[in-house]
């Protein structure tokens, strides 16, 4: 039965339909952006070089206006030219904006379609960790042996640094990018996002902001770590410029996209779906893109007086100039704690969708679980300090901050609620996102046990700054986050593929994730315990054993990300095709074809229960879903 | 089958977790059969793993460290156990035969939520969470707490070495070496970057900033050698700047500052100094 025939086949659009948008592609995004970027160097070279400001400024012009260039050659801004010299898109300039008639082309377009941003998302996600775990291997094959010479000091440094900082993207947008654009508004029954091209513009803010980091290798390494504390990156090599541009163009996109999100939920649900029947994903989602909008601006702000600071001689954070190191660590960890939510609250979301579908039963205690992620993400502002327990700044706020972060363990005890109730007496049906519910169970429990130890000031000031932290956050954003984002892509893998992920080689990747995981970070507690502190380059014979246990638990665990990526791309070319709804759950992305056609459904959908009514049909006939379209009303059959 | 019908099935399904069967009948008993051995375990780990994990403690916080970690240990392994517990045994209890199938199993009972569990899950996790907050707290005081016969010593640290000076007497050494037994205040400061100081078996440490004079306190009580590292990275050979530290008596230690240049009398005033 074929249940849509996708738009995109059948349109036939005029030849000038898209205007300058038809000659635009990554090609061009990356001429104009290098020709600017060179023009910048030039100009301001020229301008700029004798002047005692130098080449800090020389960088930072470059490579703004390498961004800028990027974003008009792929046609962020097509637009808003557009607009302002008095024309407006026709119907089918925006038809041709989603990509119609273009095929894989679109991919690497300016393309307004959210399930081909969605797409790109997965994509510029995977390349990211990809590089982020070179630079791991890296990090952990100099720490085989005490006083290892595969690296010097300074090249160990800036890849600790810029492995954190590109980690750290990649996991914000790891669950948000890919499934939020994706999934969420196909979970609402829109159309689309919002606002298309805003969402369009997020990615490719993105894409534009990761060659000045990467950049920064070139221009003398940033030697601070992913924090870059002040006055140690004011004194740094230009690096740090690139290192700072590359975090506002991030910034930009994280609030782009958070405030795209919010809006899609609050206008573009489609009728009869009320927030009571919003799925815990998309909550997830809002409540993350809600938060992401409180937190990232403090970053640009802190990165933008970082930039000041080194190129135009302000003195923000330079203690001898009247300014203060800890009002960068403050700005820095106002961002930072809210962010580690940014980065949790989304794969939790998804897992919450997992553990329902996969047990066969509705989520546990709905009202309470959405009130337990708002709960941690009103509690997460309020926690920054706890970072700073050992700076020296505001030793009286020890003992609130003390009470808040551990206050933290009462909702975030709720997600755990609410999982294992779902899971409780069910039907457990041991498909692949179900073990990475489970890996996410184990790991997330010591994740956030060791983070009350860390939460205690006492005990913090001796593991502070040491590998137990390290150890610590990789259990909650890998262990726990990175396993909910590989549930996810394995769980919505069949809807944006249209194929179904080899579960065979999943699985066999799973297992040696999961022994990888166990064996790198229990190594580092280890390190930790012993006292190793963090980000050296060397260290004491005393630390071998728990350092090599931790080395070769990373490369297992590198076999392991390469083997499902193997699945991910081979599944992708050679998959058996997907039915619809292959796991025969109940929420709406499942009840259109996979792939979704443009505009994602034939017929508006009307929704008339939250989508968990399983194990309901008898009792509560008004659970089950109305059919979302003429034929698309199969909530139970198998394969089509 | 009726909605009633159905209601009264629920309700079979869901009340015997609290009522009726014998316990080890019941899912709620099979999982306390695997939570009471996980939760010895765990109990049992954080009782010894400690002494092998740290590093032999010489001072008073560090000790406190020690007993912090194994009481939250041992708080948090029956935690632990109910979530696994309850994960382990889903594997076992209620896995599906059709777990490889492409067809799902018969849907699950419809629990939506109960009250019972909700509220004994949030009282726990509200009591366990006063007790850490008050036990920390109270941790925290006593560590603040100013001592009659307190030390000063002053730490400076530049990249990358650790100065150690003690006031009054016109001493300077990169070596740092304090007496047994009285509490140390250590005033900390850089000369540059934002540094660490982590003079590691004595469990405490703090920044040393630029500018800006920290404090941090601690008590040796045990003769030997500790470590003093540098926790916050601070440039090209952060992982170079470390020094040794050791704990002498009273007696060794004012001989010490007279070898090192010291005069007797500000030495003698020195030692008895209560800062």
């Amino acid at each position: 039965m074929t249940i849509t025939a996708p738009l995109a086949e059948d349109t036939k659009l005029g030849p000038k339909a898209g205007g300058l948008y038809r000659h635009q592609n990554f090609a061009t995004g990356l001429i104009v952006g290098i020709l600017s970027a060179v023009i910048g160097w030039v100009i301001s070279h020229a301008l700029l070089q004798d002047s005692n400001w130098g080449s800090d400024m020389v960088v930072t012009v470059t490579l703004v206006s390498w961004v800028v260039g990027f974003n008009i050659g792929i046609g962020s801004f097509n637009a808003i030219f557009r607009w302002s010299l008095g024309h407006d898109e026709d119907h089918e300039d925006q038809l041709y904006g989603a990509g119609v008639g273009q095929g894989w082309k679109r991919y690497f377009k300016f393309c307004t379609d959210h399930k081909v941003v969605g797409t790109q998302y997965l994509v510029l996600v995977m390349v990211l960790f990809g590089v982020g775990g070179t630079l791991a291997m890296m990090i952990r094959t100099q720490l085989l042996t005490p006083n290892s010479q595969f690296m010097s000091p300074e090249t160990y440094n800036s890849i600790v640094s810029i492995h954190g900082m590109i980690m750290i993207i990649a996991t914000i947008i790891m669950v948000s990018g890919p499934f939020a654009n994706f999934i969420m508004p196909i979970m609402i029954g829109a159309k689309d996002m919002a606002f298309p091209r805003l969402n369009a513009l997020s990615f490719w803010l993105v894409v534009s902001a990761v060659p000045p980091i990467l950049g920064s290798f070139f221009l003398g390494g940033v030697p601070a770590g992913w924090t870059t504390y002040a006055p140690l990156a004011v004194q740094a090599p230009p690096a740090m410029d690139a290192f700072a541009i590359t975090i506002c163009t991030f910034v930009l996109s994280v609030t782009v996209a958070g405030i795209n999100t919010l809006v899609t939920v609050l206008t573009m649900r489609t009728k009869g779906m009320t927030p009571g029947r919003l799925p815990i994903f998309v909550w997830g989602s809002i409540i993350a893109g809600g938060l992401g909008l409180y937190a990232m601006p403090a970053f640009l702000m802190a990165q933008s007086a970082m930039i000041t600071d080194r190129v135009v001689g302000t003195s923000f954070y330079v203690a001898m100039q009247g300014g203060t190191g800890w009002l960068y660590e403050n700005t820095f960890w106002i961002m930072g704690h809210p962010e580690v939510y940014v980065i949790l609250i989304p794969p939790v979301g998804a897992l919450i969708e997992i553990a329902s579908t996969f047990s066969r039963k509705p989520v546990f205690a709905y009202k309470v679980m959405i009130s337990g992620i708002i709960g941690i993400a009103a509690l997460s502002i309020m926690v920054w300090a706890h970072h700073m327990f050992t700076t020296g700044w505001a030793p009286t706020l020890a003992d609130p901050f003390m009470l808040t972060t551990e206050l933290i363990s009462i909702p975030t005890g709720i997600v755990f609620l609410c999982m294992v109730g779902t899971i409780w007496r069910g039907s457990i049906w041991t498909r692949l996102p179900m073990y990475f519910l489970y890996l996410f169970l184990f790991n997330f429990i010591v994740g956030g046990i060791t983070g009350i130890y860390l939460s205690d000031v006492p005990v913090d000031q001796y593991f502070h700054g040491n590998m137990f932290v390290t150890a610590h956050f990789h259990y909650t954003l890998l262990g726990g986050g990175m396993i909910g984002a590989a549930g996810a892509v394995s769980y919505w893998y069949p809807k944006m593929t249209g194929r179904m992920l080899n579960e065979r080689i999943g699985k066999t990747a799973f297992w040696i994730i999961a022994a990888g995981i166990q064996i790198t970070y229990l190594g580092q507690f280890w390190e930790g315990f012993q006292g190793m502190p963090r980000r050296v380059a060397n260290y004491a014979q005393i630390f071998q054993h728990a350092n090599d246990m931790s080395s070769v638990g990373a490369y297992i665990l590198m076999t392991g990300w390469i083997v499902f990526l193997y699945a991910i791309i081979s599944s992708w070319r050679h998959g058996v095709k997907a039915p619809a709804n292959p796991w025969h759950a109940k929420s709406l992305e499942w009840q259109t074809s996979s792939p979704p056609p443009l505009e994602n459904f034939l017929v508006d959908p009307v929704v008339t229960s939250d989508p968990y009514g399983y194990g309901e049909d008898d009792l509560a006939p008004q659970r089950q879903p109305q059919p979302v379209s003429a034929e698309a009303g199969s909530t139970t059959g198998g394969a089509h | 089958m009726s909605s009633e019908e159905k209601r009264d099935e629920i309700a079979a399904v869901v009340e015997p977790v609290f009522r009726g069967g014998p316990l080890w009948r019941r899912p709620a008993g099979k999982v306390l059969i695997l939570w009471v051995p996980m939760t010895i375990i765990g109990i049992l780990l954080a009782l010894y793993a400690p002494r092998y994990l740290f590093p032999a403690d010489m001072s008073v916080e560090q000790e406190a460290v020690k007993t912090t970690f194994i009481l939250f240990t041992a708080l948090a392994a029956p935690v632990a156990a109910v979530v696994w517990g309850i994960a382990l045994y889903s594997i076992v209890g209620w896995r599906k035969k059709s777990g490889k199938s492409d067809t799902p199993p018969e849907d699950g009972p419809p629990i939506r939520g109960g009250t019972i569990a909700t509220t004994i899950w949030l009282g726990t996790s509200v009591i366990l969470v006063v007790v850490l907050l008050v036990w920390g707290m109270a941790e925290l005081s006593s560590e603040l707490a100013p001592q009659q016969n307190a030390m000063q010593v002053n730490v400076t640290g530049q990249q990358w070495q650790w100065t150690f000076s003690y006031p009054g007497t016109g001493v300077t050494s990169t070596k740092l070496i304090v007496p047994e037994g009285r509490q140390i205040n250590f005033h900390v400061t850089s000369e540059d970057v934002t540094h660490g100081f982590w003079p590691v078996q004595l469990g405490v440490q703090i920044d040393a900033n630029p500018n800006v004079t920290t404090l941090i306190s601690a008590t040796p009580n045990k003769l030997g050698t500790f470590d003093v590292r540098c926790s916050q990275i601070c440039g090209l050979n952060h992982a170079y700047m470390e020094t040794t530290g050791t704990t002498v008596t009273q007696a060794q230690f004012n001989a010490w500052l007279v070898s090192h240049g010291a005069s007797a009398t500000s030495v003698h005033s020195y030692a008895m100094s209560a800062k």
